[in-house]
């Protein structure tokens, strides 16, 4: 396994150090040292000096992190462990090394378009109307439920479309080989389809960050303007397409890590919620969010994920919340797996649809 | 051990705290072998293995640990307890190999006490997650100490550790109310309900500070207080550290500041000068003071009048508000000491009456038969009959050997030079860093006979020597 200068500086600079051990969702979870960014760091800093071997343990430990980069921004000298992490896979890869859950989703991507192996979901309409493609991502589409973000922006009156086959965008493939050749295909596969289009709404932030992100520093030409869902809505609320009545409750936000540290979005939806009734913060909100769950991870580590979500319920209920509201289909997905019976869930969408 | 016997002892661990806690997985062992000890982390980074733990077990509460002991006790095999790994002592480096016991499943927050005003917690809740409970309520913990992110409840026990707002809350010992324990042949036992009584001896003080010598602390209830109205700070430059040791003192006899923290110049002029931004020359210090606004309107008046009998430049609150902003940043890879540099913190505590002569005396100890460190001191936790010293030696990496040999004596050797000075001029081993291994052969040079004590609850309670072996000169 051969580190990058870059890497080996970050990781040198993680192995001896605790300081974010307090904010890795999967750490607060598993209570196990090595899912911390240090125990990575050290393990992969050892791999370095050849004093232990790339092995499965090793590699299995770099697939434990569900890179929400919570430690990148506790770290006030801004060593950054979501990126040695991610050159450790691409590392395993190259070398052949893939642990078998990993090369299956890859599989099931390359087949059925998706990660899980999910057949086309017969529910999700095709629509063709305007230049606006609104962009539902896998997670919806194999796991999830559109149905209401649909009928929103129909409310709204606007003209959208959406595709029959929708190209993945990339996401699942960074997360789980980063920057690879596969990686880059995938996103420019996607990038042409979309560059048909003016502008894409993005429903899951996942999909928004890598094109946001990655398209542009891979340099891939992805024309079409992109835009996040919660961004969307919240211009339709201002510009009175949404006309939304205080409703009076007292909504919850749960920032996705995606939308609130990768692409540092934290304000849309709050506007939306503040429209809708009031806001009552959990104490870690914002950028400092904790994840409330990955289901690409869920895929390997479902008892793991089934506790990340667990742990953010607690979050919200010892602030006294009552209705928690997501904007990351995964987190909405998990989440509901693990509702405690006085609370209540809600996607943004029906937060806002309760409220027209 | 045959491979026979390993599988044997696997398997009834794995009974005991189920399979997918209980590991002997490369990357569990690496990572439990490696903590914030200066010798772990320069082996390590030498490319050299650290003595592991064959089996990395990680019991959920205090019947899975008396589980994991009885094993122990039975096949007499070592059992080390490990918090977070935040030490710097080596205290948890499982230096014979054995069993490693992780405490961070025992994480659970049980109640947030109001009218008792605690937190009853597991003690592998990791420190800074109890202050969001307290904060999530409004209260708070006021243990501040730099590795408050990063050490657990038990952890902060186990070596008595401190935080910044120590003059006026006190060190963890003074935290605690109540401990649950498990002792190292299964028993289960509870400290009493309150920490002040006159029924014998302090059971939590038997506990706290044994390093996991003695047991292993599963629950503990930790204090919590209502947040001030009000904190404000004040920094002050001294022309020398004798006043300031003079005004601190007198300070104290009228009241408890919360922070109080005094740079050498050597550190006034490094450490301060690149975090705080003081430029000038001399000794600087930070006070805060906190509660009720009225009262700490009132303590600020006596605290100027006082500092400036001493000849104290007031230097507003700008210096100490930076201060408490970036208390942490001084730790992170990039501000703090780190390999290739040769480091060590010698924490230690005496009264008024000798404390600047230990300074003086380790400086110039240090100095002298080490002319490749260099040293620097603040004076960070203060009572009313005397303060510690945060001393620090510092080799650049130029001066360090590479051969790891060589480094490690050149380490042990200035550790040695610097306690023992210390202790010949009326110190303590060590103020709240704690012993380990690092500093276990120093214990029978500061308590002599007095070391019979510790041996004899030690024998009593761990007839097997199962319990941290080579730690706390146990």
């Amino acid at each position: 396994m051969q580190f990058t200068q870059k890497s080996k500086e970050h990781i040198d600079a993680c192995r001896f150090c605790w300081m974010c051990h307090h904010v890795c969702p999967i750490g607060n979870a598993t209570g196990l040292e090595r899912n911390t960014a240090r125990a990575r760091a050290l393990g992969l800093s050892m791999v370095a000096r050849d004093s232990v071997e790339y092995s499965e343990d090793i590699i299995g430990n770099v697939y434990e992190c569900s890179l929400c980069g919570g430690c990148m921004t506790d770290c006030v000298t801004g060593w950054d462990p979501v990126m040695f992490t991610k050159e450790a896979r691409l590392g395993a890869a190259l070398d052949g090394k893939l642990p078998e859950y990993v090369t299956t989703m890859i599989s099931n991507l390359q087949e059925k378009g998706n990660i899980y192996g999910a057949e086309k979901n017969a529910n999700i309409p095709e629509i063709a109307e305007g230049d606006i493609l609104f962009f539902l991502g896998e997670d919806v589409r194999a796991k999830g439920c559109a149905k209401n973000a649909v009928e929103l922006l129909k409310k709204a009156g606007v003209s959208f479309s959406i595709l029959k086959d929708e190209p993945n965008s990339g996401y699942s493939m960074d997360f789980l080989l980063g920057a690879a050749a596969e990686t880059k295909a995938v996103m420019e596969n996607c990038a042409k389809v979309l560059s048909n289009y003016k502008k894409v709404v993005c429903y899951d932030p996942a999909d928004a960050k890598v094109m946001k992100r990655e398209y542009k520093e891979w340099g891939i030409d992805l024309k079409a303007e992109v835009v996040t869902f919660t961004e969307f809505v919240a211009g339709l609320i201002k510009d009175g397409k949404l006309n939304v009545k205080n409703s009076g409750i007292e909504f919850t936000p749960q920032d996705s890590p995606l939308l609130a540290r990768d692409l540092e979005e934290t304000e849309p939806v709050r506007e939306i919620l503040s429209a809708c009734g009031s806001i009552r913060e959990m104490l870690l909100n914002r950028n400092y969010t904790m994840l409330a769950g990955n289901l690409i991870m869920n895929e390997y580590m479902p008892q793991v994920m089934e506790t990340v979500a667990a742990n953010r319920w607690t979050n919200a209920k010892n602030v006294d919340a009552k209705v928690l509201v997501t904007t990351s289909p995964a987190e909405y997905i998990l989440l509901a797996a693990t509702k405690p019976e006085d609370m209540e869930l809600m996607t943004i969408e029906e937060a806002v649809l309760k409220c027209l | 051990m045959t491979d026979f016997l390993f599988d044997v002892i696997a398997t009834e661990l794995e009974d005991a705290v189920g399979k997918e806690n209980c590991s002997t997985r490369t990357i569990d062992k690496v990572s439990h072998s490696v903590d914030y000890f200066w010798l772990s982390r320069m082996w390590a980074d030498r490319g050299l293995r650290m003595p592991e733990g064959d089996f990395i077990v990680a019991p959920k509460d205090a019947k899975e640990t008396s589980a994991v002991l009885k094993i122990a006790n039975y096949y007499k095999i070592p059992v080390t307890t490990w918090g977070a790994g935040g030490g710097t002592q080596g205290g948890a480096i499982p230096v014979c190999g054995g069993i490693v016991l992780d405490t961070k499943r025992m994480n659970k927050i049980y109640d947030l006490n109001e009218q008792g005003m605690y937190i009853e917690c597991g003690t592998g809740a990791i420190y800074k997650h109890i202050e969001w409970a307290a904060n999530e309520k409004g209260y708070a913990t006021m243990h501040y100490p730099s590795s408050l992110t990063c050490s657990t409840v038990g952890g902060f026990l186990a070596h008595r550790g401190i935080g910044v707002s120590s003059t006026k809350y006190g060190k963890i010992d003074d935290m605690v109310l109540q401990m649950e324990v498990v002792l190292p042949n299964g028993d289960i036992i509870e400290t009493s309900p309150a920490p002040k009584h006159a029924a014998g001896p302090d059971l939590n003080q038997i506990f706290i500070g044994s390093e996991g010598t003695l047991g292993v602390m599963t629950k503990a209830q930790m204090r919590i207080y209502e947040q001030p109205e009000s904190r404000q700070f004040r920094g002050f430059l001294f022309h020398n550290m004798t006043d300031a040791f003079n005004a601190g003192r007198e300070l104290l006899q009228k009241f408890k500041p919360s922070v109080m923290r005094l740079y050498d110049e050597a550190e006034t002029a490094s450490l301060i000068k690149k975090i705080v931004g003081v430029e000038k020359k001399g000794a600087f210090m930070n006070i805060a003071i906190e509660g009720v606004a009225e009262m700490v309107e009132l303590e600020k008046k006596i605290l100027l009048e006082t500092f400036a009998k001493y000849g104290a430049e007031d230097l507003g609150s700008e210096y100490g508000e930076k201060w408490w902003k970036e208390k942490i940043t001084f730790f992170y890879p990039g501000h703090m000491m780190d390999i290739p540099q040769c480091f060590g913190t010698m924490d230690t505590i005496a009264p008024y009456g000798t404390i600047e002569k230990i300074y003086w005396a380790m400086k110039e100890a240090i100095e002298t038969n080490f002319p490749q460190a260099k040293f620097i001191a603040h004076f960070s936790h203060w009572y009313e009959w005397g303060c510690m010293i945060y001393d620090r030696f510092i080799v650049d990496g130029k001066d360090v050997p590479q051969d790891p040999h060589e480094a490690f004596r050149l380490h042990q050797a200035i550790w040695s030079c610097g306690v023992r000075t210390a202790l010949a001029n009326g110190g303590v081993v060590n103020d709240h860093h704690g012993v380990g291994i690092k500093l276990g052969r120093l214990m029978k040079e500061q308590y002599g006979p007095a070391m019979q004590v510790f041996e004899g609850i030690k024998k009593q309670l761990d007839p097997n020597g199962i319990m941290n072996p080579f730690k706390l000169g146990l």
